[in-house]
């Protein structure tokens, strides 16, 4: 391998796509936006209102009164015919009417907050009936590491480097296959290897950096900790990202059009943006789902992300990951290689 | 007298290369003989679909024939000589777009690492006559440059053997001259070029020989004059009139002295003559006998149009049908 080639291949690949702020924006500022918007939208604080509707009648006026003492209930009264149509569009989680003279409660067990509003509902109206109950002291768990956003800051950051990898190397390399640039590259002496590794060179060297800045604002926005060994992570970071971008080429050996470089990617990217236990934890899956987010590498970039920023964890705890992400990674790239098409 | 210097650059035996689609098989190149000596420009015409650039693409080593034997400077593809023999041929393809925001300077630079031993880059820009726009972006050149830069490319590797795809296919007058001249210096340094093209101006300007190619086959081969020269007639005499009507037949006008051929529709004929000034005023008398108006007179040389024609009854582009 000429480290020259690898060299020129790399800095032009990473001028190309300075140079074009559209691909800049969406590769890793947009990534950026929604890590903080999202951020925002699940920081800790003061959960919202849960929405019951009490229908006219006898009695609605003074369950709806008692309801309201609750500040977790936003209370309405309403006719039966509009409550009805509040429940079955989703505007309301729980209906209460009263029938021969006792309070009956209709909703969907299957919607969470249905039953979080049925337990509310239940204990005012036990209370109002049998007088106070017991009260059960309860605190707010707001330690950092222990909150939703702690939780969704590392997954944010494995699904940056699922995108930068896979979009950003992928999808520019059957853009230049449908331009011919790549059979013009073919005719040179260049070889295969050396092209593929400057490429992935120049399109990954900005996914440290980008990183970085999503645990800066995680830790300045809402102190999300970093607890863990940072070359640890430093590590898993760069491993993560070779894996996707080793996907993205090999997705990228075949297609001939862009049309078909897209499906391709979204059919690999969509199921672990669902499983890959960004947003919640896959751990409670079962089954054959469960069995589809362990074999998705991003479960385990994941993992691995929040043992090293959440937990004191050290290079022994993502071993594995590291092991297997840097596998995955390099029989992609390995694949690619033999199934690389110029034409 | 044998060794490396007299080997032809290429030699093509037997090739045959199919492309299936679905059910449907195309023969693009049918069994075609092909050998191009070094030191010359060798010019490959045809209509579009001919098989021109398949040939041209096998001998790069882009595309692998069903059949047949390929040698490029006297190495084969695929026998563990592919990197020397691409470190000793330049190409430049029929339509390449390389980085749009990289400069002409950029591309250049990027293109001389995968060589050796290359040209400087300042020496290329300079004999393409893109020196001016050597920090211009890709995206803002003209067509003509982008070709110039395409070929600049090509020429980075300092190749004995440089493949030209029609890489003066849409271009203005200019620039396809500039790109003539450019030819013309690689030749004179000795370098061997394989010009695909189906502008007959240009091949024979450029060409010292040329191949005819139709249907994936070389029907004709030799230099522009000999081609030429193979019609039996080097002239050819366009007449238009108001109506022939039946007041005269082609077989009368190709009989008149000096003439050998004649094609005819209801108000043309063109003559294939020896001699213009013989059959001139005996065609004149002839019509005039007849009472045939002549409406317009014009004589030309013979080009390799009217060979291809001659050959296969067809025009090379379907937008030169008079």
């Amino acid at each position: 391998m000429r480290l020259r080639i690898v060299l020129a291949v790399a800095r032009t690949t990473f001028r190309e796509f300075w140079r074009s702020p559209e691909a800049v924006f969406w590769t890793y500022g947009f990534p950026l936006i929604m890590a903080v918007v999202l951020g925002f939208a699940f920081r800790p604080g003061t959960l919202p209102p849960v929405p019951v509707v009490v229908v006219e009648g006898e009695q609605a006026e003074s369950i709806a009164a008692s309801l309201r003492k609750n500040p977790r209930l936003k209370v309405e009264i309403l006719p039966e015919e509009l409550g009805d149509r509040a429940l079955a569009r989703g505007h309301t989680a729980l209906l209460l009417r009263v029938q021969h003279g006792e309070p009956v409660l209709r909703a969907d067990p299957t919607r969470p907050e249905a039953e979080v509003a049925r337990l509310l509902v239940e204990r005012v109206l036990r209370d109002a009936h049998d007088g106070p109950g017991q009260v059960i002291a309860s605190e707010v768990e707001d330690r950092p590491g222990a909150r939703y956003i702690d939780f969704l800051i590392p997954g944010l950051l494995g699904l940056n480097l699922l995108g930068a990898g896979m979009w950003g190397v992928g999808f520019n390399l059957v853009q230049m296959r449908t331009q011919h640039l790549l059979r013009r590259l073919f005719v040179t002496p260049m070889r295969r290897s050396e092209f593929l590794i400057g490429y992935l060179l120049g399109r990954f060297v900005l996914v440290v950096p980008e990183s970085a800045a999503i645990i800066l604002f995680g830790y300045v926005l809402w102190g999300v900790p970093l607890r863990g060994s940072v070359p640890a992570l430093t590590a898993l970071v760069v491993v993560g990202g070779l894996a996707f971008s080793g996907l993205g080429c090999l997705l990228a050996t075949r297609p001939r059009t862009i049309e078909g470089i897209a499906g391709l990617m979204n059919a690999f990217q969509l199921p672990m943006w669902l499983l890959g236990g960004t947003f919640f934890s896959n751990e409670k899956l079962e089954g054959i789902v469960r069995w589809a987010a362990e074999a998705m590498p991003l479960t385990h970039l994941n993992r691995g992300l929040r043992d090293l920023m959440l937990e004191p964890g050290t290079w022994a705890d993502v071993t594995w990951p590291l092991f297997g992400l840097s596998g995955f990674a390099c029989a992609c790239f390995l694949l690619a290689l033999r199934l690389f098409r110029w034409t | 007298m044998s060794g490396p210097a007299r080997e032809p650059a290429i030699e093509l035996r037997s090739l045959r290369k199919t492309y299936k689609k679905g059910k449907k098989t195309t023969v693009a190149v049918d069994g075609l003989d092909l050998v191009v000596p070094r030191g010359e420009v060798f010019g490959l015409l045809g209509p579009n679909g001919a098989g021109k650039t398949t040939t041209v693409e096998v001998c790069e080593g882009l595309t692998v024939p069903d059949s047949g034997s390929v040698s490029v400077l006297g190495r084969q593809w695929r026998t563990g000589k592919d990197q020397e023999i691409r470190e000793r041929i330049g190409v430049c393809l029929q339509e390449t777009k390389f980085h749009e925001k990289a400069t002409v300077r950029e591309t250049l630079q990027l293109f001389a690492t995968f060589y050796g031993n290359g040209r400087p880059v300042d020496e290329v820009l300079a004999l393409v006559s893109l020196h001016e726009k050597a920090d211009a972006r890709e995206s803002t050149l003209s067509g003509g440059q982008r070709q110039r830069l395409s070929v600049a490319t090509a020429l980075l590797g300092k190749p004995e053997l440089l493949f030209l795809d029609e890489p003066t296919t849409g271009l203005d007058p200019q620039s396809r001259r500039q790109l003539w001249e450019v030819v013309r210096s690689f030749r004179a340094g000795g370098g061997t070029i394989v010009l695909t093209t189906h502008y007959m101006d240009e091949a024979h300007q450029l060409c010292d020989h040329v191949a005819i190619i139709d249907h994936g086959k070389v029907i004709a081969q030799g230099t522009p004059a000999e081609l030429i020269r193979s019609l039996g007639a080097e002239h050819f005499l366009e007449v238009d009139v108001d109506d022939f009507g039946d007041k005269v037949q082609a077989a009368e006008l190709s009989a008149l002295p000096g003439a050998r051929a004649c094609e005819m529709t209801a108000a043309r004929a063109v003559l294939t003559v020896d001699s213009v000034h013989v059959v001139l005023p005996a065609l004149q008398h002839l019509l005039s006998a007849r009472q045939v108006a002549i409406v317009g007179l014009a004589t030309r040389d013979a080009t390799l149009e009217d060979v291809f024609v001659h050959l296969t009854g067809r025009h090379l582009r379907e937008d030169d049908k008079p």
